[in-house]
C-alpha cells in the first residue's frame, strides 16, 4: 500500500493540531517580544522582555526552583517506584494486570480532588497531626505540615508516581532475565549485577518516566496553589498572575516560552540519552 | 529481598489510596469538622450535595462539554492511531512528536497561548472553546488506548482481505473497524473522564457558564467542608465506575483481536 493512506488519515488531526496547539504557542512567541504600553499592547518587537527576566532575580529565582522541584520529586518517584516496577514486571504473576489497573486509577479522581484530600490529611488538625498527637509523639498539631513546601513535594510526589513507575515497568518488560542469568553465571554478585546489568538496561525507563514527572511537576499550577502557602509561589502561578490580574501578556508570554525553551532542551538530552542506551542494550 | 519488596509494593499502594480512603470516610462522618475521632455515620453531606441547585448546573454543563469533548478526541485519536499504528504513512516521527506534544507541554502555558489566540482572533469564549482547548489535551491519551488494540490486530488480516478481492475501504470497513470498535468506546470512556476532571485549561477559555471542576476548585480555596468530601466521593466513584468499564471493554477487545 501507498504512504498515501496513512498521511490522509493523518491530515485532520494535524490541522487540528497545528490550529489549537502550534498556532497559540507561535503567537505566543510573538507576543514574548511586544511590550504594554499603559494599557494597549504596543507591536513593537525587542527582546526587553527576555531582558527583563534575565535581569530579575525574582524571575531566575522561580525559574530556578521550578527545575529544583522538579528534580527533587524525579528523585523521589524513582527511588520509590523502581521497586514497584520491578514487582509488576517480574514478581506480580498473574496480579501483574490487576496491580497496574489499581496503580492508574486514582489518577482519574482528578487534580482537584487529590489535592483536596491532602488539605484534609495534612492540615493542622488533620488525620495526620490528629494520629500523632494520639500516638504521643507530639502534644500541639505542627503548624508547618499544611501550606509548606513539604506539603506540596507529599503531594506532587503522589500525583506523579504512577507516571514514574510506567517507564520503569515498560524498561523492566523488556528486560529479558537471561542477562542476569548470564552474570550470575560468570560470577556476578547481585550488588554488581543491579549496578552493571538491571540499571543499565532500565536506565532508558528512568529517562522516560523521569522527563514526564518533571515536566509535570515543573508545569503543576493547582498543587503548589492549593497546598504550598506562601511558598506556593512558582514560575507557573507568576505567568498565571501576569495573564489574569497585572496584564501585561507580553511579559507572562517571554517567561512562558522561556520554560517551554528549556523544557525542549531536556526532552532533546533525554531522547538522546534514550537512543544510546537502548543502542547498547540492543548490542 | 523478595518479602521486602513485596512489603514496599503494599506500602506504595496504600499511600497511593490513602487520600480516597480518608475522603470516603470523612464524607459519612457525621461531624463538620473533618478529624479523628469519628463521631458516627451520616449521609447528610450526600443530600446536601445533591439539593445544592448551583453545583446541579455546573455538573450538567460539565456534561454538556464531556460528551462532545468524548466524540472529538475519539473520532481525531482513531485517525491517529490508524495513521500511526496500521497504514503506512510518511513523516510519521514528527506526527507522533506533534501528537505527544499536549501532553508534554505545561497545562497553563498551553491555556494562555490559546487565550491570546481566541482574543487576537476576535472569538468569543464559550462552551465550544472549552470543548476546543480540552479536545487539545485528551487527544494523546484516546489516541494510546485506540492504539494500544490496534497493534494487536495481524496485519496479515489486511492482504488476506485483499487477496479475496476486497478493496482498501471494504476491507478497512469489514475487517479493521470492527476489531478497532473496542478500542473506540474505552477512548470515549476515557476522553469523558479526563475532560470532566480538567480544571487549569477549563478555568481559562470558559466564559460564563462554569463546569463543575471550576465551581469546586472556587469553593474550597476558601473553606473545607464535609460536604465537598461527598461531591469528591461521588466524582472519584463515577470515575473508577466508568474506567473500570473502558478497561472491560479493551481486555474483551484484546481477548478477540488476538
Amino acid at each position: 500500500m501507498s504512504l498515501r493512506v496513512g498521511t490522509l488519515l493523518a491530515a485532520p488531526v494535524t490541522a487540528f493540531l497545528l490550529a489549537l496547539c502550534v498556532a497559540p504557542l507561535l503567537i505566543l512567541f510573538a507576543y514574548s517580544f511586544f511590550r504594554v504600553d499603559f494599557v494597549a499592547i504596543s507591536y513593537d518587537p525587542s527582546f526587553a522582555n527576555y531582558a527583563k527576566i534575565a535581569g530579575s532575580a525574582t524571575y531566575r529565582g522561580l525559574i530556578l526552583k521550578a527545575f529544583g522541584s522538579g528534580a527533587l520529586v524525579v528523585a523521589i518517584t524513582s527511588v520509590i517506584g523502581y521497586p514497584v516496577a520491578w514487582f509488576l514486571a517480574k514478581r506480580a504473576g498473574a496480579m501483574k494486570s490487576a496491580l497496574l489497573t489499581l496503580l492508574l486509577v486514582p489518577l482519574y479522581s482528578g487534580d482537584l480532588v487529590r489535592v483536596f484530600a491532602w488539605r484534609v490529611l495534612l492540615g493542622a488538625e488533620g488525620v495526620i497531626n490528629r494520629s500523632l498527637i494520639w500516638a504521643g509523639v507530639t502534644d500541639a498539631p505542627i503548624q508547618g505540615l499544611l501550606f509548606s513546601p513539604l506539603a506540596t513535594h507529599i503531594a506532587l510526589t503522589y500525583n506523579y508516581l504512577p507516571f514514574m513507575v510506567i517507564g520503569l515497568w515498560l524498561a523492566f518488560e523488556s528486560l529479558d532475565d537471561a542477562w542476569l542469568e548470564a552474570a550470575a553465571d560468570l560470577g556476578a554478585r547481585s550488588p554488581s549485577r543491579f549496578a552493571r546489568v538491571t540499571l543499565p538496561l532500565t536506565f532508558p525507563g528512568l529517562v522516560a518516566g523521569g522527563l514526564m514527572v518533571f515536566v509535570m511537576v515543573v508545569g503543576d499550577y493547582l498543587t503548589p496553589q492549593l497546598l504550598g502557602g506562601a511558598s506556593g509561589i512558582t514560575v507557573i502561578s507568576a505567568i498565571n498572575d501576569l495573564f489574569g490580574t497585572a496584564f501585561d501578556w507580553p511579559l507572562g508570554s517571554a517567561i512562558a516560552w522561556t520554560m517551554l525553551a528549556i523544557l525542549m532542551a531536556f526532552f532533546a538530552v533525554g531522547a538522546m540519552l534514550i537512543r544510546r542506551s537502548s543502542l547498547v542494550g540492543g548490542s | 529481598m523478595s518479602r521486602l519488596s513485596t512489603l514496599w509494593v503494599w506500602a506504595v499502594f496504600a499511600f497511593m489510596y490513602l487520600p480516597i480512603a480518608m475522603i470516603a470516610l470523612f464524607s459519612v462522618n457525621d461531624s463538620k469538622i473533618m478529624s479523628l475521632p469519628f463521631s458516627g455515620f451520616t449521609l447528610k453531606w450526600y443530600a446536601e450535595v445533591m439539593g445544592d441547585g448551583r453545583l446541579g448546573g455546573g455538573f450538567l454543563t460539565t456534561l454538556s462539554v464531556a460528551f462532545p469533548v468524548a466524540i472529538c478526541a475519539t473520532l481525531l485519536g482513531g485517525l491517529a492511531a490508524l495513521a500511526i499504528s496500521f497504514y503506512p504513512m510518511r513523516g510519521r516521527g514528527i506526527f507522533a512528536v506533534l501528537l505527544l506534544a499536549p501532553f508534554l507541554i505545561p497545562k497553563l502555558i498551553l491555556a494562555v497561548a490559546q487565550l491570546i489566540m481566541f482574543n487576537e482572533t476576535g472569538v468569543e469564549r464559550s462552551l465550544l472553546t472549552v470543548i476546543a482547548a480540552q479536545t487539545v489535551i485528551v487527544l494523546p491519551f484516546s489516541t494510546l488506548v485506540i492504539a494500544s488494540v490496534l497493534i494487536r490486530i495481524d496485519r496479515g488480516l489486511l492482504e488476506a482481505a485483499a487477496d479475496l478481492g476486497a478493496s482498501g475501504l471494504s476491507a478497512f470497513r469489514r475487517v479493521v473497524l470492527p476489531l478497532m470498535a473496542n478500542g473506540l468506546m474505552a477512548s470515549w470512556v476515557v476522553a469523558f473522564v479526563l475532560s470532566s476532571a480538567e480544571y487549569v485549561l477549563t478555568a481559562f477559555v470558559s466564559g460564563r457558564a462554569q463546569p463543575l471542576s471550576v465551581l469546586v476548585a472556587s469553593d474550597f480555596r476558601f473553606a473545607l467542608s464535609p460536604s465537598l468530601n461527598a461531591l469528591a466521593v461521588m466524582i472519584v466513584f463515577g470515575n473508577i465506575a466508568l474506567v473500570a468499564l473502558a478497561e472491560l471493554i479493551r481486555r474483551r477487545a484484546s481477548k478477540t483481536g488476538a
